[in-house]
């Protein structure tokens, strides 16, 4: 979440009228970061990871289990702790940081739009020492267990993605508050569900506005032998009258099959696990964006953890479209529902999509790869071409400028300050796509960064350590072998929409691309600077894009062809053209830390990391969306018709949070008698 | 008569799939190998191409694919040495200043390398790390690790490859050649000497011997985290890190090298086959490896990575 700034807040009636005046301010501002930091060079390789958790209410003997709305006081109790502040972490947004080094700083905790919600991030961002690498998982522990530290005894901090019973009918949070407040409308969630601080309500209430009725967040129902079908959501309330938006159902939001939400809190109430880089200039930073894009949807179906919402079984693995819808803001004409009048284009995508815009100086890049249908502001690119800034740039920001800003401060508008990046930020940090390019801070005191967004939370330190190194490699092996993963964007929102499916890990297609290597370096081309006109040999022709690309299994993306091909699970054809094997993520990963220098210790505990993923891509374990589903499937109290109960729920809880237990105190699985965990885990930290 | 031969890679680290590692190949040469074969197909295009257009790059540059493009257009003959394939050194170089990475070369001598005199290895060294420094650009490097000829580190478990290591080797050699590296470092050339392969038995008796100690011990071994206890211990309390490689110690055999030069199908067809081809005419010896890799320190970032291999050529009078 971004900055917390406190003022007056618009209401969107008023909003709107300033949305033009934002996006200019917004536009000065970023040329002003833009002339001061496009030069910059040879910033190091730092990078961070951002953890979320769901605060949860539980214990064994009460069959209940509630998320807990006491974000406030925990971030107090945190703020408080001397210790953890005098240490360097602490809660930057509710107490002035003193500036105090130390060696190793102490994580830093931040609010999130949930109040059931908890971000934690490292004291102080990695570096690329291999060494550095294996503190990420300890310190991801410290997080939790100081985390836990500052909770009641029966509060928890788990990493779920969501929360399975948030807006079930009957008491889901602690304290309970009634439904159908005045910033959410929702007839499932109350408004208190949202943090408290002003600009969270209203965002959620000025997406509403913009929108004209309520956010509709519809996921197919997972049709088990006993679930009626069709299926209609039991939850839905068709006779409330409280609010304007209580037409909503009536006017055919909730349709048949589908767990029906309404609340932007079921989307961004959801936890993941991002990773920002910081690029050694501005040049390396666009290859990355580029590069890492079309991995976003392969990295969602690989971290799939999402099976259950408002107390259902989902029949989709994964939270990103239900976030997606949470935030759309989109009016009925920017959706193509009613002809265009008084908006000024339709928008093929929610502000939460995957990426719409390439933005690398690569010679790779294809014209054929950009989205066809991307919608820009004309005027704003004039501006930012005007400004110096080039096509390619130019063409994402004003992708970026076509919204809307949603949460305005009054005070900000009083005069445009050059050396604040608020009004940029405004827009920037509302478009929640799977990447996001970073430009530098207004002091230009850090680098150019790409944010990885599309990873889902997982159950333990371990996986999410795990993940997090397993990107930072591959950016590592991007740069040195200079992999070209372009394929067309619109190929990539296709494989974010195949992501989705249940076990698509297992059994999904993708479009990936065949051949990641650059044509061989012609020996004239030297290092830069050589600059010598002499040529090598003609250029290679280039074939039709759809060539490039193929479609692949996760296995086979991340094992390689060859790899796939003998492990039974995800059988692929045998080819008698070996060319087309693909080699695979990891094996490429494998080629890196093979040509670098790494002492034993380390290349041990980095292998168990890419063999954690490398097991769940084959299908050998089990991602933490089959292993819920298992869960809730055996359960003795699952009725086989896709419901499940607050008993279940409870039960799933508690064995994560028994996970959670064993993982602190770092003695294995084993004895648990948790169902089904053996193939989440196998026999990795101890085993099962 | 003896002509040496200088064979190179060029950069390989963008050079597409001879980097991965095929599965199961713990240990492999195919690197070196696949990367020779395709900078030696590249060159000889390149090179012909070039011959014809002039440096213009105008015409149609169809060069002959048959692999006839004349040994003198795509190697080069300097005294006697022959470079194959042909270096042009205007293109040698990093992006930034030295400074800016950790430049590590690990130096194979190879089992048909010889040693009958003092001083061959010495000259060897010098000759290998000079190409390095010459095709970088920089004034030394930072690691440079020696893989002596019949180490290893097999055996089902890792005692016992430490146990078998101890009988592997020549002490006596590997002793004689360390004084030729202090050197280097002495003269500023190498930061630090690292070696490969050594168990603790060896890497005891090898410490007893040197001026300089080694402060890296590259070792392979098929389960890392079963590093034998005694060698984790000296390595400790000497100082030395161990680090994990995948090279194979014999990573140019004389057949290997034979065939990479030859007539056959896979061949660059410098070597004559037989007494009706054309081509070098001789016994060919392949004496010493050196690879090379140049990371942006603080990035990981690997810029520059490749081989050079020294053989020796007795010609037929």
């Amino acid at each position: 979440m971004g900055l917390l700034a406190l003022g007056t807040a618009l209401e969107w009636a008023d909003a709107k009228k300033q949305a033009d005046l934002v996006r200019q301010w917004g536009i000065k501002q970023l040329l002003a970061i833009w002339n001061k930091a496009k030069h910059k060079e040879r910033d190091a390789l730092l990078w961070g990871d951002e953890v979320e958790y769901l605060v949860v209410v539980w214990s064994e003997d009460d069959q209940r289990v509630l998320v807990s709305l006491r974000q406030a006081d925990i971030l107090k109790a945190l703020a408080n702790d001397t210790e953890l502040t005098s240490g360097g972490g602490g809660v930057p947004d509710l107490q002035a940081t003193t500036g105090a080094s130390h060696a190793s700083p102490l994580p830093v905790f931040h609010p999130e739009f949930g109040r059931f919600m908890l971000e934690a991030t490292p004291g102080q961002p990695w570096g690329i020492e291999f060494k550095e690498l294996l503190a990420v998982e300890a310190d991801m522990k410290l997080r939790r267990s100081i985390a836990k530290n500052h909770m009641l005894a029966t509060e928890y901090p788990i990493t779920l993605t969501t929360f399975p019973r948030l807006g079930c009918p009957g008491v889901f949070s602690d304290p309970s508050y009634p439904v159908s407040g005045p910033k959410l409308r929702s007839q499932f969630v109350p408004d208190e569900i949202a943090n408290p601080h002003i600009r969270f309500p209203t965002l959620a209430a000025n997406i509403r506005s913009r929108r004209g009725r309520k956010v509709q967040v519809n996921v197919p129902v997972f049709r088990d032998e006993k679930t009626p079908w069709p299926w209609k959501d039991p939850t839905v309330n068709y006779d409330l009258h409280q609010w304007p938006e209580d037409d909503d159902v009536r006017n055919g939001a909730a349709p048949d099959n589908f767990i029906h939400m309404d609340a932007m809190a079921f989307g961004m109430g959801s936890c993941c696990l991002q990773i920002t880089f910081q690029a050694k200039n501005i040049t390396e930073g666009r290859q990355m964006y580029d590069q890492l894009s079309p991995l976003g949807p392969i990295l969602l179906a690989l971290t799939a953890a999402t099976p259950i919402y408002k107390g259902f079984l989902a029949d989709t693995d994964v939270r990103w479209n239900q976030i997606s819808r949470a935030v759309d803001d989109r009016t009925p004409e920017e959706l193509g529902e009613k002809p265009l009048e008084h908006d000024r284009w339709r928008i093929p995508k929610s502000r939460y999509a995957s990426n719409s815009t390439y933005i690398s100086t690569d010679h790779r890049l294809r014209p054929e790869y950009m989205d066809p249908n991307l919608i820009i502001d004309e005027d704003i690119k004039a501006k930012l071409l005007d400004g110096g800034m080039d096509e390619r740039l130019a063409t994402h920001f004003a992708h970026l400028f076509i919204r809307d800003p949603l949460v305005i401060f009054a005070e900000d508008l009083e005069e445009l300050d050059l050396n604040k990046t608020d009004h940029f930020e405004n827009i920037q940090s509302t478009n929640w796509q799977h990447m996001r390019f970073k430009p530098p801070p207004a002091d230009n005191s850090i680098g150019w960064r790409v944010e990885f967004r599309p990873m889902e939370i997982q159950i333990t330190d371990f996986e999410n350590a795990a993940f997090a190194v397993f990107i930072v490699l591959i950016t590592r092996a991007i740069l040195s072998f200079d992999l070209n993963f372009y394929i067309p964007i619109v190929k990539v929102d296709e494989n974010m929409e195949a992501a989705h499916a249940r076990d698509a890990v297992l059994d999904g297609k993708f479009h990936f691309r065949k051949n990641l290597f650059p044509a061989r370096a012609p020996r004239s081309a030297g290092p830069s600077g050589a600059n010598t006109p002499t040529p090598s040999r003609p250029a290679t022709p280039v074939g039709p894009v759809e060539d490039e690309y193929r479609l692949m299994g996760i296995n086979e993306i991340i094992n390689g062809t060859e790899y796939a091909r003998s492990s039974s699970s995800s059988p692929v054809k045998p080819d008698a053209d070996h060319d087309a094997d693909f080699p695979g993520l990891i094996p490429i990963v494998e080629a890196y830390l093979d040509s670098m220098n790494i002492d034993v210790a380390t290349r041990c505990e980095l292998a168990t990391y890419l063999d954690l993923i490398r097991r769940r891509a084959s299908g050998e374990l089990w991602t933490a969306a089959r292993w819920i589903r298992h869960f809730v499937a055996t359960h003795p109290r699952y009725g086989k018709d896709s419901a499940v109960s607050e008993l279940v729920t409870h039960d799933l809880v508690g064995a994560v949070i028994a996970i959670g237990e064993r993982e602190q105190k770092g003695c294995g699985f084993k004895g648990l008698g948790i169902n089904g965990l053996d193939k989440l885990l196998g026999e990795f930290r101890g085993g099962c | 008569m003896t002509k040496s031969i200088i064979l190179s890679t060029g950069n390989i680290v963008s050079g597409g799939p001879s980097i991965i590692r095929k599965n199961g190949a713990s240990r492999s040469n195919r690197e070196l190998t696949d990367s020779l074969r395709s900078n030696f197909a590249a060159a000889k295009e390149e090179y012909a191409y070039l011959a014809v257009n002039g440096t213009n790059g105008n015409g149609n540059g169809h060069a002959d694919r048959n692999g006839s493009t004349p040994l003198s257009v795509w190697t080069e003959q300097q005294d006697s040495v022959l470079y194959v394939p042909r270096i042009n050194w205007d293109f040698a170089g990093l992006q930034e200043e030295p400074s800016q990475y950790d430049v590590t070369v690990k130096l194979f001598f190879l089992t048909t390398g010889s040693t009958s005199c003092p001083s061959a290895r010495e000259q060897h060294a010098r000759q290998a790390l000079s190409l390095v420094l010459k095709e970088l650009r920089i004034p030394k490097v930072d690691l440079l690790v020696v893989s002596f000829p019949g180490m290893s580190f097999d055996g089902d478990c890792e005692w016992e490859a430490d146990k078998q290591n101890a009988q592997q080797g020549e002490d006596e050699e590997e002793a004689a050649t360390w004084p030729a590296l202090e050197r280097l470092q002495r003269e500023g050339l190498v930061k630090n000497l690292g070696i490969a392969e050594f168990g603790s038995e060896k890497l005891a008796r090898l410490l007893k011997r040197v001026e300089v100690k080694p402060t890296v011990d590259q070792i392979n071994i098929k389960n890392c985290c079963n590093v034998p206890p005694p060698l984790v211990e000296l390595a400790k309390e000497q100082g030395i890190e161990l680090l994990v490689h995948n090279d194979s110690t014999d990573v140019l055999p004389k057949g290997t090298l034979r065939e990479l030069l030859g007539q056959g199908p896979n061949g660059a067809g410098v070597l004559a086959d037989g007494e009706a081809s054309s081509g070098l005419k001789g016994d060919l010896t392949p004496q010493w490896v050196i690879k090379y890799t140049a990371v942006v320190r603080d990035r990981g970032v690997i810029e520059n990575k490749g081989y050079f291999a020294g053989a020796e050529l007795e010609e037929e009078a």
